[in-house]
């Protein structure tokens, strides 16, 4: 049973306001500002005065583009998300004409004291990415700098996580099942109810559950309830037509399985109590798809589609509780 | 009114191991702490009044974890029920404010997190300025590495120095059966090993560990009802410092100096010190931070450097020093929780025996 790979993503668009936008501009036309509050002067540079909290106007001033480091650390193992896939420095660096510190990456050997410089990438897109530091002894030269035109007043941050982890045990055998066609669910040892699938415990009655309890079930049940998505344009949306995604209480069954995909049946026919088997991918076509750990979904990976039985619907008053 | 107004005590506390891995949902290690609780005080799940959890959806990845989660305690009957996106001692700083309100008497406080699935340096960069430094993937590993580097540069402590908290932590470790890394190994023994972030060695860092804590929290005589010996807590108080590392003294820890004397830490004789210290250089900041001699004994279970199961970590401060407290071996102790990188934002909670 293979391990569970995901990345959970989330694009965050922000405004930038009237401090951290101009900053974010300067970088991206080649320049380092910093804010003059109290006369001091910050960088990065702040909407507030940090000694009292208060609201202060934009004083920008640029510092830079060199500087001192005034702390460092060796990243010898950068990770995925850090500005470079070699060992660099990250360092408290100093620049020239601020009097507080900017936390930044560079690409090179440092020491306390230690002369940096900024460096821009080619590609700027308004983003404290868009520069780095290097010694300045032996630097190059920086390419020459094509100012953008507008002001940058939103900044995209793509965050992405990757996820890996084993199947959970109730959720490994749940899935070997479905590889062998069949769907094992739980019989709580307290209560007696048989949830499918299992999360390896009885919820209500906070009792974890063992293989011992494993059961199967028929593959056939009545609809406890549904819904017809119609797909709106989102990040990441594959969808284009209007489906159904149902939840189905299997026979012997205390719990519905949900997120079920219908797309065979036209939705003007799907009704609550309506009774449907599953009709099975072959065993060489059956693979768990994006199964994972998460509770809903993937049933189309080891089930072709859900058909009507043609027995007689269920009375929908007694699938009230079995609707999520 | 005076505040607190109510006296309120730990009457119960559990925890799982610090695991690298656990086999199996978030949910079953908080349920094993909640059965756990119950069983030792005789409660329903009906009793408990007001429940609340710290736990973080990032660390599995799970949208929403911290809703399934709610399967370990039980959702039925409801009850009062909060969440905070933090390490379970502030879920029990929010419960020990509840309980001030004077409606009800008996509050259950949760921290877990299964950091296993994911990356956890890639995790934490997103607590930071989503501006200048998230994008940067700073981590917390990385700030421990250039605060560590700010104490080298100070005089302040040594390599030598990180060494020592780390080789006494994972030796004391060896009599705490919930630790994660536990072994003896001597300073010299540990400064031959080479550099992961310098000045950190990888021995510096806490390991990655999956685990759950909780304790239940009650007022006055409840609490002494519950309990032949309740553990008072006597002051708690929480501060937090800039997010901008270059604004701060890196070498000290004003918000935990702050927490500290808030939380009436220094009005009588500390026996026994739990500190988040999740990377070994904190330690000599925290020491200072919370004026405590070398005499003080620190982290006998091991501290973070011997398990961390973040979001539960720092509760399980509390509970290592209330569980000493019951036991007899010291009358009055500090625990304290941190959060942010760096030691941005701490906690500290005074806890006492007796009357």
């Amino acid at each position: 049973m293979s391990d569970v790979d995901f990345v959970l993503e989330y694009p965050y668009t922000r405004t930038t306001g009237p401090v951290v936008g101009p900053f974010l501009t300067g970088l991206r036309d080649g320049k380092i500002l910093g804010s003059r509050i109290n006369g001091r002067v910050y960088c990065p540079p702040l909407e507030y005065d940090p000694a009292t909290s208060e609201p202060v106007p934009p004083d920008l001033v640029e510092v830079g583009p060199g500087g001192v480091v005034e702390s460092w650390t060796w990243v010898a193992e950068p990770t995925t998300k850090h500005p470079f896939d070699h060992p660099f420095a990250f360092a408290l660096i100093r620049l020239d004409g601020a009097d507080t510190a900017l936390v930044h990456a560079v690409d090179g050997r440092v020491a306390r004291g230690t002369r940096v410089v900024a460096r821009y990438r080619d590609e700027r897109v308004g983003a404290i990415t868009d520069v780095y530091f290097v010694p300045e002894e032996g630097a190059p030269a920086q390419a020459p700098i094509e100012p953008g035109a507008e002001p940058v007043r939103l900044t995209t941050h793509l965050i992405g996580l990757t996820i890996h982890e084993p199947l959970q045990p109730a959720r490994r055998r749940f899935a070997q099942g479905l590889l062998d066609g069949k769907i094992i669910g739980q019989r709580s040892p307290a209560t007696g109810k048989v949830y499918v699938p299992s999360r390896g415990y009885d919820q209500l009655a906070r009792t974890e559950m063992s293989d011992a309890d494993d059961v199967e079930l028929p593959d056939r049940g009545a609809v406890s309830s549904f819904t017809v998505i119609s797909p709106v344009r989102y990040y990441g949306q594959k969808e284009t037509e209007p489906y159904i995604r149902a939840s189905i209480l299997l026979d012997g069954a205390d719990s519905p399985i949900y997120g079920v995909d219908i797309r065979d049946i036209p939705p003007s026919e799907f009704r609550v109590g309506m009774r449907l088997r599953a009709v099975w991918r072959p065993p060489d076509q059956r693979d768990l798809g994006d199964f994972d750990n998460r509770q809903g979904g993937s049933w189309e990976s080891v089930i072709e589609r859900w058909e009507p039985t043609g027995e007689p619907d269920a009375d929908p008053a007694t699938l009230q509780e079995y609707v999520f | 009114m005076a505040f607190p107004s109510r006296d309120v005590a730990i009457v119960a506390t559990s925890q799982t191991p610090s695991y690298r891995h656990f086999d199996g949902p978030e949910p079953v290690m908080i349920m094993r702490c909640v059965n756990d609780l119950l069983s030792k005080t005789g409660l329903e799940r009906k009793d408990l009044e007001f429940t609340i959890a710290g736990s973080c959806d990032y660390l599995s990845g799970l949208p929403f974890a911290f809703v399934q989660n709610i399967d370990g305690v039980g959702a039925w009957p409801p009850v009062y029920e909060s969440h905070v996106e933090m390490d379970g001692a502030w879920a029990l700083f929010e419960a020990w404010l509840r309980l001030q309100l004077g409606d009800i008497d008996v509050a259950l406080v949760i921290g877990s997190g299964k950091s296993s699935p994911g990356r956890p340096r890639e995790v934490f960069p997103l607590q930071t300025d989503p501006y200048v430094m998230a994008p940067l993937g700073l981590d917390p590993v990385s700030l421990a590495g250039i605060q560590a580097r700010c104490l080298i540069d100070a005089g302040k402590a040594t390599e030598r120095d990180f060494a020592s908290v780390v080789s006494r932590s994972r030796r004391d470790a060896m009599g705490n059966p919930n630790a994660q890394v536990a072994v003896d190994r001597s300073v010299d023994d540990l400064l031959g090993e080479p550099y992961y972030c310098e000045p950190l060695r990888r021995h510096d860092l806490p390991p990655i560990s999956d685990g759950a804590a909780a304790l239940v929290l009650a007022a006055g005589d409840r609490a002494r009802a519950l309990s032949s010996r309740p553990v008072w807590v006597t002051g708690m108080d929480h501060r937090i410092e800039s997010h901008h590392p270059g604004l701060r003294d890196l070498t000290t820890s004003p918000s935990t100096a702050l927490a500290a004397a808030e939380a009436g830490a220094g009005d009588g004789p500390v026996d026994v010190a739990e500190l988040s210290v999740t990377y070994s250089p904190e330690e000599v900041v925290l020491r200072e931070a919370l004026g405590l001699s070398d005499a003080v004994t620190v982290n006998p279970s091991g501290g973070p450097l011997a398990g961390h199961p973040v979001m539960a970590t720092g509760l399980v401060r509390v509970i290592e020093v209330a569980n000493r407290i019951m036991a007899g071996s010291a009358r009055r102790g500090v625990a304290h929780a941190s959060s942010g990188p760096a030691l941005q934002q701490n906690l500290v909670c005074v806890l006492q025996g007796g009357e």
